[in-house]
């Protein structure tokens, strides 16, 4: 059972990749890109790595999406 | 009787990770998306909880913790920047 979801879990890794790649809307893109972080740490939860995993999720998906909210807001026109 | 349970709790969680990713992948808004990610978060929170009761090591239960604080923290940040803050 669990093998499945870790299968399900590398999928969606693969498929929100893509899409970070692909996706036009920068801030779309990053959300995508927080998505694979954040499954990416599960994934090394089941791997029986617990503190790379909580060090992936305080930077992968806390502290990187912070600096790339703040770059795309100080880079973008406030008008669009 | 408890491994029923179990069972159920991970096809619970695998139908809402496909939901979510399916939700992700195709979402209309932006406000999609973010409301995708937050659930998504959720559902990974329950999913490292289960492992750790299936693989009876409760040091992952801290893992879920962290996990909790942080994904209030994105999706709070994120919010603010959909209402021009920040």
């Amino acid at each position: 059972m669990l093998e499945i979801l870790a299968i399900l879990l590398c999928v969606s890794i693969l498929a929100s990749g893509i899409l970070a790649v692909r996706l036009n809307n920068l801030m779309a893109a990053m959300v995508s890109a927080g998505l694979s972080s954040l499954f990416a740490s599960v994934c090394y939860v089941l791997l029986a790595a617990p503190d790379v995993a909580m060090a992936e999720a305080a930077i992968g998906s806390g502290l990187s999406m912070l600096i790339f909210l703040y770059a795309i807001r100080k880079t973008t026109d406030a008008k669009e | 009787m408890s491994s029923i349970l179990l069972h159920i709790a991970a096809l619970l969680i695998a139908g809402s990770v496909v939901l979510g990713v399916v939700r992700l992948v195709l979402g209309r808004t932006l406000v999609d998306r973010v409301a995708a990610i937050d659930m998504l978060t959720v559902v990974s929170i329950s999913m490292i909880a289960l492992y750790a009761h299936v693989s009876g090591r409760f040091i992952y239960v801290d893992v879920a913790l962290v996990y909790g604080v942080l994904s209030f923290l994105a999706v709070l940040a994120m919010a603010r920047y959909l209402e021009r803050g920040l």
